[in-house]
């Protein structure tokens, strides 16, 4: 066993791994307050990454102002798409809700797609590009400080989940909304917040990953990818989504680099097949117990 | 920024109109005789239409060009097309579709899958020839697909092409040995086994295969795997951009002095536009001369002239429009072929013209005299790209493989 080779693709995995997390951060915080699964989660990443392209590629503006530009933009995106199309969806199916998400997953693609073409783009180079050694083991610049990056805003989601008013009231309303809104919490406003933190740790994960691996049209659907590391940590749970998203992005890289690239995305459904059976509600998720 | 999105905009809702109109006729001609029409499925929108917009141009563009050439024998040509999204069933539809309202003597695919879906209809109307986006090895079985061909070499002979490029840099007892990257796709994989048996017949070692997901999002640990066996060349396949430019960038930053290569969808310009100086030194295989490379002839210099007056600020036309302008020129040759023999316009004919192509002078897309084997056009020539000049330049002579 080369035991260097295997401490190299574990570093590089649980790296992507973090990325993932701040993936899966954006689905958790939309569910957990709001209940609604947003198939289009990917779709805002990608926007956010065409924007990153616009400000800092068409507009050869600095990345590192073009960066907190586009993630507010991603963000804005996601308040405007709670306020004027999930919002009025409030008390409907939750297949109809998530219906409305997968359709404006659609919109997003056809959107950028007018815009910047169906071409594959590159986003201009941002990141240092001086190989990262930690210790003897390699690991690529990209991930090291896309890594670090997202690493930041997890850190200051969770004080801010933890000791701000904002966050408290967005606890609050995930555990019980009618209690919420008796206490005098505008529960409306706490979705909006939902779907606009939610969309940006998506979009800087959009961004991060974009720079790392390209951008197209198609770039979306990494968001369902994602989805396997939710169900895995549980739908409703920050802790879970750290965890399953470090946890999935080593898996998927020692089963890649070991087992050959067809059988990383086997492994992950492997694992959520047995977290289905073992725990059908995530590693961390809440056991609702539903009395009838 | 925003002029040029607009400006983006309004070439795509000129497109669009185009895709409303849903066909694309000849010029009106004083010619009495019955069109040839040319079919297509084509991928205008969807994970292809990068390409796909660029084959309808080639398409189209051609179209007009024979037209005002006096068409083919005297028939008017018409292209008849529909956008696909790249999806199969609908490929399927619009074939339906245009063969039950336009009888197309010829017809352009937009991938493998519909190609292989097509085939049992294509064999029982017997009335069509098909080629199109695909280089799939499989469609070059004459059994199962006799009125399908490959309008250049099949993926296997690109990486033939490319391994006897890289056997040519070998000196005695000092072979390079090489390591093959493939998307985890039906595509990808399609040249890896009669590649690897074309790089031990020629004594080139496969040092490692490595598969990825198609948009792979990290590939660190593959590059980690990669250096490990430190590969003199990395062949690329089922990739159009990315991971190619993490992959080089990666190796490049490890110190690794490998050459990398790829196959025809993964030589794009768009990998110079979108990589700058990292593309510098990577070669691919491309059947036709580059729109900007320095090579001429009448038929190439036709095609710059008709895209020029048919888009002025379209500049450098990419390799899919090049693909299509080529096909429809092999389509006219066959239907030439087969009405100068006083024959019918059916597949069994049009595939027995295909056949009897030999030493074909195209004019200057292809640089040499090209013959088809087995329903493919077995050349190509290895292109590196000088990023300084922003273009691929060669640096092989044209590969005719036997």
């Amino acid at each position: 066993m080369d035991w260097l080779f295997f401490g190299e693709i574990s570093l590089a995995g649980l790296a992507m791994g973090g990325l993932y997390a701040l993936i899966a951060l954006g689905f958790v915080i939309i569910y957990k307050a709001t209940r609604v699964i947003n198939f289009a989660i990917g779709e805002i990443m990608m926007f956010a990454a065409y924007l990153f392209l616009a400000f800092a590629g068409g507009m050869e503006m600095s990345p590192w102002i073009a960066l907190p530009l586009a993630v507010i933009g991603g963000s804005i995106l996601g308040g405007v798409i709670e306020k004027t199309m999930i919002r009025p969806m409030l008390g409907e199916s939750p297949i109809s809700v998530v219906m409305v998400t997968i359709g404006i997953a659609s919109i997003l693609v056809g959107l950028v797609e007018f815009i910047w073409t169906a071409d594959p783009q590159l986003l201009p180079n941002f990141l240092p590009r001086e190989p990262v050694f930690i210790g003897e083991l390699y690991l690529a610049p990209k991930i090291a400080y896309g890594f670090l990056i997202g690493s930041v805003l997890l850190v200051i989601y969770l004080l801010y989940f933890r000791f701000s008013r904002g966050g408290v009231a967005l606890r609050a309303t995930a555990s019980d909304q009618a209690a919420a809104y008796s206490m005098g919490i505008n529960v409306r406003r706490v979705f909006n917040m939902a779907w606009v933190f939610g969309s940006l740790a998506a979009s800087l994960a959009g961004v991060l990953v974009a720079a790392t691996g390209g951008l197209s049209p198609q770039f979306g659907i990494i968001g369902l990818s994602v989805l396997v590391v939710v169900i895995v940590g549980g739908l409703d749970s920050i802790l879970g989504a750290l965890v399953a998203g470090v946890f999935i992005g080593w898996l998927e890289t020692v089963a890649g680099a070991y087992l050959g690239g067809e059988y990383r995305m086997p492994a992950t459904f492997l694992v959520l097949a047995v977290i289905l059976v073992i725990r059908p509600y995530g590693l961390f998720g809440t056991h609702e117990i539903e009395r009838v | 920024m925003f002029r040029n999105i607009l400006k983006k905009g309004r070439r795509l809702a000129g497109l669009g109109s185009l895709v409303a109109a849903l066909t694309v006729a000849a010029p009106t001609m004083a010619q009495d005789k019955e069109p040839i029409v040319f079919g297509g499925s084509i991928p205008l929108s969807g994970v292809f239409a990068f390409a796909g917009i660029h084959i309808h141009a080639g398409l189209t563009d051609y179209t007009s060009w024979i037209n005002s050439q006096g068409g083919i024998n005297g028939h008017p040509v018409e292209y008849v097309m529909e956008d696909t999204a790249y999806e199969v069933d609908r490929s399927v539809a619009a074939f339906k579709k245009i063969s039950g309202s336009s009888s197309p003597a010829t017809y352009y695919g937009d991938s493998t899958g519909f190609m292989k879906a097509i085939a049992s209809e294509l064999n029982s109307q017997g009335n069509t020839l098909m080629s199109g986006a695909s280089f799939a090895t499989a469609l070059t079985d004459n059994e199962a697909y006799p009125y399908q061909f490959i309008p250049g070499p099949n993926y296997s002979q690109m990486f033939g092409i490319i391994l006897e490029y890289i056997a040519s840099q070998g000196k005695d007892g000092d072979m390079p040995n090489v390591a093959f990257v493939y998307s985890d796709t039906e595509f990808g994989k399609d040249p890896i086994e009669n590649g690897k048996a074309r790089a031990a017949e020629l004594g080139i070692e496969v040092v490692e295969e490595i598969v990825t997901k198609p948009g792979s999002v990290d590939v660190s640990a593959e590059v980690l795997k990669l250096r490990r066996v430190r590969p003199d060349y990395v062949v690329f396949h089922g990739y159009v951009l990315s991971p190619i430019n993490e992959f080089m960038v990666q190796m490049r930053q490890m110190g690794l002095d490998t050459q990398f290569m790829g196959t025809f969808w993964s030589s794009d310009k768009l990998i110079i536009d979108k990589m700058g100086a990292d593309a510098d030194g990577y070669m691919g295989v491309m059947p036709y001369n580059y729109y900007d490379s320095e090579e001429g002839g009448p038929m190439l210099d036709a095609l710059r002239a008709q895209a020029e007056k048919s888009d002025p600020e379209a500049g450098y036309r990419p390799t899919g429009y090049m693909q299509a302008w080529f096909n429809a020129m092999v389509w006219t040759e066959v239907v030439e072929r087969t009405l100068d023999a006083g024959k019918e316009l059916n597949g069994d004919n049009m595939a027995e013209a295909l056949a009897s192509i030999e030493d074909w002078d195209t004019g200057g897309i292809i640089g040499i005299p090209v013959t088809v084997r087995d329903m493919s056009f077995p050349v190509g020539r290895i292109w590196r790209v000088n990023a300084e000049e922003g273009r691929y330049e060669p640096v092989s002579d044209w590969i005719h493989l036997d």
